[in-house]
C-alpha cells in the first residue's frame, strides 16, 4: 500500500529532524579574544608598530594553546571641534568556531530550553508517525491531527529558536561581561560557557577569552525547515478532509488567545511593575521580566496615601452619575424611540451637539457654574456634571436599542390597558436589557475615568476621585512607577469585577429577551 | 422617581449648608505645588513628625483655617488660571512665575503682609528676582542650582582623564565614551522637553556669553552667540553623543539613566544625590563640576527658584487677612518647619535662618549655596517671560526635527518684541 | 412609528423633561460661557476682559502650526475611528460565536475600557520607553531583539503609537455596542437564512449588517466626537512635542491655554472644533438617518 510507504517516509523525516537538530554544526561563534585600543595613533607610525608587535605576540600565544586566532585592525578617524585630525586604531585577535546543538545541550546553558522543546517536538513527531503505522484506522486520525499540529509548531519554532538562542546568548554574555549580572548567575554562566566554547580549556581566563562575543547562526539551521515542510505537506495530503475542521477551530482559538494576550499586555505590565522596587522599575539592563523580589507592600503604601478614599469617591461619583444619567436618559430615549412629537429631531440634534465640546475646553464655564450653585468641591457636583456629559451617549445608545426592538408587544399591552410607563418598565426594559447594560457600563466607566474637570473642581484632598488622586505619584521630582501602577491596579479592578458581575445579567437578559421575542 | 431627584437636590443643599457653617474664622485658600513624593504627606498627611503642616498651623494659630491644596505641576497652571478666570483666585499660591499676575494687578505687594523680621531673613539676591518697578511681589520658597554631574567610573574607563571644561573637550570626551562603550552608554544628557526645555537654552547660551537678554535687559534671543550655542547643542544630538529622544526624555529620565550608569554626564540640580539615593541606585560614583562653556566664554551656574505670592481679595477684611497671610509665612519659614521641608525635597533654602541647620546636617549644602550665589536666574520679572519660555522650547524642538536655528530664533525674537 | 403611546400632545415633553433640565444646566450653560469667552479678551493670567469680536479666531487660525495640528487631528480621528470600528466589529462577531472560554474572552475585552485613559496612557508611555520600557524588556528577555530598540525614534512614530493606543482603548466600546446589537437579533433570521442556503458572506451582508447598523451608526458618531475630543493619550505620551508636531486640536488648545497662557485663541479654537464636529457628524447623521427611515 502506498499509505504505509508514506508513513515510513514520515517516520524517516522525523528521525532525521531529531538528528539534524542535535548534531549539525548549527552555531558559529566569533569572538575577539583580545582588543587593544590605541588612541592618537596613525597607521604606520612608531606607536602603531610597537602596539602591533605586542598584539602579534599575544596572538601567537593563543595559537600555541591550540586556539585558532587571527589579528585584525580597525581605524577610526575624526576631526574634533578644534579642527585637529585624530585617529584611533583598535587591534583585535579574533577566533571563530562552530558548535552543534548537542554541545549546547550538554553545556546546560539555560538558553537551550527552546532547543530542548524542539527536540521533544521532533521526538513526538517520530512517535506519532510510528503510532499511525500501527493503528492507521479511526484512532489514527486524532493522532494524525496531533502530528500535523506538532509539525506546524515545529515549523514556526525553528526560526524562533534560531533567533532566540542567538540573541539571548549574546545578550547574557554582554551583560555578564559588563558586570551587570548578579554574582552567582555570572559565575554559573561563565563556567557553562567555558564548557561550551573551549571544552573547559579556558578555566580562569574565560572572562578574557569571551572577548567581544557574538553568534551567527549557520544557514544549515534554516535547512531544517525543508524536511519539516515536507512532513507537513505529506501529512496534510494524507488526511486533508478530516484535519481542516479542527485546524480552523485551533486557528480561532489561537486568534482569540493572541488578541486577549495583546489586550492584557498593558495590564500585565501594570501588575508586574506595581510590585517592583523603585530602582527596578527603571532597570536599564532589563535583567528580569518578573520582579526579582515581589514587593507586596507597595500596595499597602499606596493605600496609606489615601487611595482607598479616592476609590470610594470615584465609586460614589460614577455610581451616582450612572443613576442620574439613566433616570433622565431612559424616559427620554423611550420618547425618542416610540413617540412622535414636534422638535424631536431638533432635540436629538441638540443632544449630540452638546457632546461636541470636550470637557477640557468647558473648564472655565463649568467651574463658574459650580461656583454659582455652590457645588464647587463636592462629589454631587461631579456626579451631576458626569451625568449631564453622558446624556448624549445614554440617549443615543438607548434609543438605538429601543428602535431595533419591535414595538408590537408594547402596542398590544397598551391596547390591553397597560400605561405607557407600565409598557416601558414591564416589557421594553427586560427585552432591551443587553443594550441598557451596555449603556450603563459606558456611563459608569466614562464617569469613573473623568479627570480634567475633577482636577479643577475638587480642591479638598479627601474629595478627590482616583484619577486625580493618582497624580500624586507622578510628582515634579520623580514618577514613582510602582505606586502609580499599584494605584492604577486598584482603580481598574473594581470596574472589571463590576463588569463581570453584570456580564452574567447580560446573558440572563439575553435569554429573557429571546424567550419573549 | 421625582422623589429621588428631590432627595439628590436636598442632599446637595445640605452639603452647601455645611461648607458655609463656620464663618467667624478666617479661611485661607492655599495652593501648594507638589515637588516630590512627600509634599502632600507633609502638608496634609502625617509627614511632619507624625502630624501635618495644616494641623500644626491651625493649632498654633487659632482663628485661622487653612484650605490647603497640593496640586501636581502637571495641573497647577490649569487649576490656577481657571480659578482666576472665575474671580476665585487662591489667597496664597506657590508657583514658579509671578510676573503675569503682578502685571495684571492681581497680587498684593509683599510689604503689605510680610513681617519685617521675616523679610530681612530672605537672601537679598533672591528677593531682587521678584521685583517689578521697585515693588516686591513674591517671596522665594526654595531654590535649586544646576551643575554638571559626571560618572567618575565611566569617564575613567573610557580614558577621559579630565572633566571637560570647554565644549571642544566635551566633544572629545563624548567621542571617547562612544568609542569605548560602542553606544551602550550615552555620553551626554539633553532635555529639550515641553517640561523644561528652557533650561537647556540657558545651559548652552549662558555658556557662550549669550542668553535670554542683553546687557541692557532687553530680549536678545537671536544673538549670534545664542544661534551658535543652540547649534552646538543640536550637533551633540546629531553626532549621537546624547540620549536619543531629547524632545520627550525629561530630566527625570536623564537622572534615571545617570543613576543606572547609562549616562556619563548630565546637567542637573543639586537634588540629584537625594534622588539617586531615594531611587535605590547603589553602584554609581559621581562628582560635580561646572557647566562646560565655549572657548572664550565663561561658565556660569544656573539657578532656578520658585515663589510664594498672595492674591488680592478686595471683599475681605484687609488687615485681618494680611495678618493671617503673614502668620502663614512666619510659620512656614520658621526654621523648625522650613528646614525639614527643604531638606525633604532636596532643595536649597531661601532664608538665612535655615542655613545653619542645613549645613550642619549636610556639609555639601555650603558648596551649593556658594554656587547659588554666583548663579544666573531666568528673567522671570519680564512680562514676556512665559512667551519666551514656551518659544525657546518650540525653537529647540523644531530645530531637532530639522528647522534652521537662526530663522527660528529670528521669528521668536520678532514675535516677542513685536517687531 | 405610531401614536399608540401618546395620549396627550404634551406627554412626550414630560418624558424628556429631566434630561432637558440636566443638560440645560450643566452643559448648555458652560457652553454659553465658552461662546462668550471666545469673543472676549482674556488676559494671560486668566482675567476676562471686554468684547473683541473675531480677533481670537483670527489669532487662532493664523498661528503657523495650525495646519499641522488640523492635519494631525484628521489623521487621528480617521485612523482611530476607522480601525477601531473595523477591529471592534470583527471582535464582536467572534465573541458572538459559541466557543469555550467565550465569557472569559468577553471579560478580557472590557479591560482597556475599564482602566482610565490617563492610566493606560501612562502604562503605554512606560512600555515604549527605550531605556527601561517593558516592551524592550520582554523582547530582550525572550530573545527577539539584540539590544534595546528605540520605539520612539521620530515624532511620526510616536504619533503612530498614540493612534495605536487610541485604537486599543476604543475597540471595546465598538465591540460592546455591536455585540448588544448582535444579541438583540432574533436567531430565527439566521435560521431562515441558513434554510435558504445563504453563505457566511451573504448572512453577514444581508442579515447581520443591516440589523446592527442602527447601533453601529450611533456608536460611530459618538466615537468620532469622543475621539476628536480625546486628550489624555497625547498629553501623557508626548505633550505634543516636538513643537506641536504630535498635537491634535484638543491637546493643542489645552497647551495654548494653560502653557502658552493664550486663552482667548484657545477658546476660539474650541468653538472652531465644535463647528467642525457639528458639520461632520451632521452630514454623517443625515445620511444614516435617511437610510434608517427607509428601513
Amino acid at each position: 500500500m502506498t499509505g504505509s510507504k508514506r508513513i515510513i517516509l514520515l517516520l524517516f523525516t522525523a528521525f532525521l529532524l531529531t538528528l539534524a537538530v542535535l548534531f549539525l554544526p548549527l552555531l558559529r561563534f566569533k569572538t575577539a579574544l583580545y582588543t587593544k585600543r590605541s588612541p592618537n595613533t596613525f597607521v604606520g607610525d612608531e606607536k602603531y608598530i610597537a602596539v602591533r608587535a605586542e598584539v602579534d605576540q599575544e596572538a601567537a600565544a593563543y595559537i600555541a594553546r591550540g586556539i585558532p586566532a587571527s589579528v585584525t585592525e580597525q581605524v577610526t578617524e575624526r576631526v574634533n571641534s578644534k579642527g585637529v585630525k585624530t585617529s584611533m586604531v583598535a587591534f583585535s585577535i579574533l577566533t571563530e568556531e562552530s558548535r552543534s546543538g548537542w554541545q549546547l545541550l550538554r553545556a546546560g546553558l539555560s538558553f537551550s530550553t527552546l532547543l530542548c522543546l524542539l527536540l521533544v517536538l521532533s521526538c513526538l513527531l517520530f512517535l506519532t508517525g510510528l503510532w499511525s503505522v500501527k493503528a492507521p484506522s479511526r484512532s489514527g486520525s486524532t493522532i494524525q491531527t496531533a502530528s500535523v499540529v506538532l509539525a506546524l509548531a515545529f515549523f514556526f519554532l525553528v526560526p524562533v529558536t534560531a533567533l532566540n538562542v542567538n540573541i539571548s546568548l549574546s545578550r547574557k554574555v554582554a551583560l555578564a561581561l559588563s558586570q551587570n549580572l548578579p554574582e552567582p548567575e555570572m559565575q554559573h554562566l561563565f563556567s557553562r560557557l567555558d564548557t561550551f566554547l573551549y571544552d573547559g580549556a579556558a578555566g580562569e581566563n574565560i572572562q578574557i577569552m569571551l572577548g567581544t562575543f557574538s553568534y551567527t547562526l549557520s544557514p544549515l539551521y534554516y535547512l531544517l525547515l525543508c524536511p519539516a515542510f515536507i512532513f507537513l505537506i505529506s501529512t496534510l495530503q494524507l488526511r486533508c478532509g478530516r484535519i481542516l475542521q479542527p485546524l480552523l477551530r485551533i486557528l480561532l482559538y489561537t486568534a482569540v488567545l493572541l488578541f486577549s494576550l495583546f489586550i492584557l499586555y498593558p495590564f500585565f505590565v501594570m501588575f508586574i511593575t506595581a510590585f517592583r522596587s523603585n530602582a527596578e522599575t527603571t532597570d536599564m539592563y532589563f535583567l528580569h521580566i518578573l520582579p526579582t523580589k515581589w514587593i507586596w507592600s507597595n500596595l499597602q503604601d499606596t493605600l496609606n496615601r489615601g487611595v482607598l478614599r479616592y476609590l470610594a469617591n470615584s465609586l460614589l461619583i460614577a455610581g451616582g452619575a450612572t443613576l442620574v444619567a439613566m433616570f433622565c436618559g431612559i424616559p427620554a430615549a423611550y420618547a425618542m424611540a416610540r413617540m412622535e412629537f414636534k422638535g424631536k429631531r431638533a432635540y436629538l440634534g441638540f443632544v449630540i451637539m452638546s457632546q461636541m465640546f470636550s470637557p477640557v475646553v468647558l473648564l472655565v464655564g463649568i467651574s463658574r457654574l459650580m461656583n454659582t450653585i455652590h457645588l464647587n468641591d463636592s462629589l454631587i457636583g461631579l456626579m451631576l456634571i458626569n451625568a449631564a456629559f453622558n446624556q448624549a451617549f445614554a440617549i443615543w445608545l438607548l434609543r438605538g436599542t429601543f428602535v431595533s426592538i419591535s414595538s408590537e408587544m408594547e402596542q398590544a399591552a397598551c391596547i390591553d390597558g397597560c400605561t405607557t410607563l407600565g409598557a416601558l418598565l414591564q416589557i421594553l426594559i427586560p427585552i432591551a436589557a443587553p443594550g441598557i447594560v451596555t449603556t450603563l457600563i459606558f456611563v459608569f466607566i466614562n464617569s469613573w475615568n473623568e479627570y480634567t474637570i475633577s482636577t479643577v473642581l475638587i480642591s479638598t484632598q479627601t474629595n478627590r476621585p482616583i484619577t486625580v488622586g493618582i497624580t500624586q505619584f507622578s510628582s515634579f521630582n520623580m514618577i514613582e512607577w510602582q505606586y502609580l501602577f499599584a494605584a492604577a491596579l486598584l482603580a481598574t479592578i473594581p470596574v472589571v469585577i463590576l463588569f463581570m458581575l453584570i456580564e452574567k445579567h447580560l446573558a440572563a437578559g439575553l435569554t429573557a429577551g429571546g424567550v419573549k421575542g | 422617581m421625582k422623589k429621588l431627584l428631590t432627595l439628590v437636590l436636598a442632599l446637595a443643599m445640605m452639603l452647601c449648608a455645611f461648607s458655609f457653617a463656620q464663618a467667624d474664622d478666617i479661611t485661607l485658600d492655599v495652593i501648594i505645588a507638589q515637588y516630590g513624593p512627600n509634599t502632600q504627606d507633609w502638608f496634609l498627611g502625617t509627614g511632619m513628625n507624625g502630624t501635618s503642616f495644616k494641623a500644626k498651623f491651625e493649632e498654633v494659630n487659632p482663628g485661622i483655617k487653612l484650605n490647603l491644596e497640593v496640586v501636581s505641576w502637571n495641573d497647577l497652571y490649569t487649576v490656577v488660571s481657571t480659578r482666576i478666570s472665575n474671580n476665585n483666585a487662591p489667597d496664597i499660591l506657590n508657583i514658579d512665575t509671578f510676573s503675569d499676575y503682578a502685571n495684571e494687578g492681581l497680587l498684593l505687594p509683599v510689604s503689605d503682609y510680610c513681617p519685617e523680621t521675616l523679610f530681612a531673613d530672605f537672601f537679598p539676591s533672591f528677593i531682587q528676582e521678584s521685583v517689578i518697578d521697585g515693588t516686591v511681589w513674591a517671596v522665594p520658597d526654595l531654590a535649586s542650582a544646576r551643575a554638571l554631574y559626571y560618572n567618575t567610573d565611566l569617564l575613567r574607563e573610557a580614558g577621559v582623564e579630565a572633566v571637560p571644561e570647554t565644549w571642544a573637550e566635551l566633544e572629545d570626551a563624548a567621542q571617547a565614551i562612544v568609542d569605548y562603550y560602542s553606544g551602550e552608554v550615552y555620553p551626554w544628557g539633553i532635555d529639550m522637553t515641553t517640561d523644561e526645555g528652557q533650561a537647556a537654552f540657558a545651559y548652552y547660551t549662558w555658556a557662550n556669553n549669550g542668553g535670554f537678554v542683553d546687557e541692557n535687559g532687553e530680549w536678545a534671543l537671536n544673538s549670534d552667540a545664542n544661534v551658535e550655542a543652540i547649534e552646538y547643542a543640536l550637533s551633540l544630538v546629531k553626532n549621537g553623543f546624547t540620549n536619543p529622544n531629547p524632545a520627550t526624555q525629561t530630566r527625570y529620565d536623564l537622572q534615571d539613566m545617570f543613576g543606572a550608569g547609562k549616562l556619563a554626564m548630565v546637567i542637573a540640580p543639586n537634588s540629584v544625590p537625594a534622588y539617586i539615593a531615594g531611587k535605590g541606585f547603589d553602584n554609581v560614583n559621581f562628582a560635580t563640576a561646572s557647566i562646560p562653556h565655549n572657548e572664550g566664554a565663561s561658565s556660569s551656574s544656573v539657578g532656578v527658584m520658585d515663589r510664594i505670592m498672595a492674591f488680592r481679595d478686595d471683599s475681605a477684611d484687609q488687615a485681618a487677612r494680611n495678618e493671617a497671610i503673614g502668620k502663614f509665612l512666619t510659620f512656614f519659614y520658621d526654621p523648625e518647619n522650613y528646614v525639614g521641608w527643604v531638606s525633604m525635597e532636596g532643595f536649597l533654602p531661601a532664608v538665612n535662618s535655615a542655613v545653619g541647620a542645613l549645613v550642619a546636617s549636610d556639609p555639601s549644602f555650603e558648596a551649593w549655596l556658594s554656587v547659588l550665589d554666583s548663579a544666573k536666574f531666568y528673567p522671570t520679572t519680564k512680562a514676556e517671560w512665559n512667551d519666551v519660555k514656551q518659544g525657546v522650547i518650540a525653537v529647540e524642538q523644531s530645530a531637532l526635527t530639522g528647522g534652521d536655528v537662526r530663522t527660528l530664533l529670528n521669528d521668536l525674537q520678532a514675535k516677542v518684541t513685536g517687531k | 412609528m405610531n401614536n399608540v403611546f401618546t395620549r396627550h400632545k404634551w406627554e412626550p415633553y414630560i418624558w424628556i423633561l429631566p434630561s432637558v433640565l440636566l443638560m440645560l444646566i450643566f452643559v448648555v450653560f458652560p457652553i454659553g460661557i465658552v461662546f462668550r469667552l471666545a469673543f472676549s479678551e482674556i488676559s494671560r493670567a486668566g482675567v476676562v476682559g471686554q468684547f473683541i469680536g473675531f480677533q481670537n479666531f483670527i489669532d487662532a487660525v493664523s498661528a503657523p502650526v495650525f495646519p499641522t495640528v488640523m492635519l494631525n487631528t484628521l489623521i487621528w480621528v480617521v485612523s482611530v475611528v476607522g480601525l477601531s470600528t473595523l477591529i471592534g466589529f470583527i471582535a464582536a462577531m467572534v465573541l458572538n460565536q459559541e466557543f469555550h472560554g467565550r465569557k472569559i474572552a468577553r471579560s478580557i475585552m472590557v479591560f482597556p475600557w475599564a482602566a482610565s485613559l490617563v492610566i493606560q496612557a501612562s502604562v503605554w508611555n512606560y512600555i515604549i520607553k527605550m531605556e527601561y520600557g517593558n516592551l524592550n524588556n520582554i523582547l530582550l528577555n525572550l530573545g527577539f531583539i539584540k539590544s534595546a530598540v528605540n520605539w520612539r525614534s521620530a515624532y511620526q512614530i510616536e504619533f503612530i503609537w498614540e493612534c495605536a493606543v487610541g485604537i486599543i482603548v476604543t475597540i471595546p466600546f465598538v465591540t460592546f455596542t455591536v455585540l448588544s446589537g448582535l444579541q438583540s437579533i432574533d436567531v430565527s433570521y439566521y435560521e431562515a437564512a441558513t434554510v435558504d442556503g445563504a453563505s457566511f458572506r451573504q448572512k453577514l451582508f444581508n442579515v447581520t449588517l443591516p440589523l446592527v447598523k442602527p447601533s453601529l451608526t450611533v456608536s460611530t458618531v459618538l466615537n468620532i466626537i469622543y475621539v476628536f475630543n480625546s486628550f489624555p493619550i497625547i498629553y501623557t505620551i508626548t505633550k505634543g512635542a516636538p513643537a506641536n508636531k504630535t498635537d491634535t486640536m484638543v491637546t493643542y488648545l489645552y497647551m495654548l491655554a494653560f502653557y502658552d497662557q493664550r486663552k482667548g485663541p484657545a477658546t476660539a479654537l474650541s468653538v472652531i472644533g465644535f463647528l467642525i464636529l457639528c458639520i461632520a457628524s451632521g452630514i454623517y447623521m443625515m445620511a444614516a438617518m435617511r437610510k434608517e427611515e427607509s428601513l
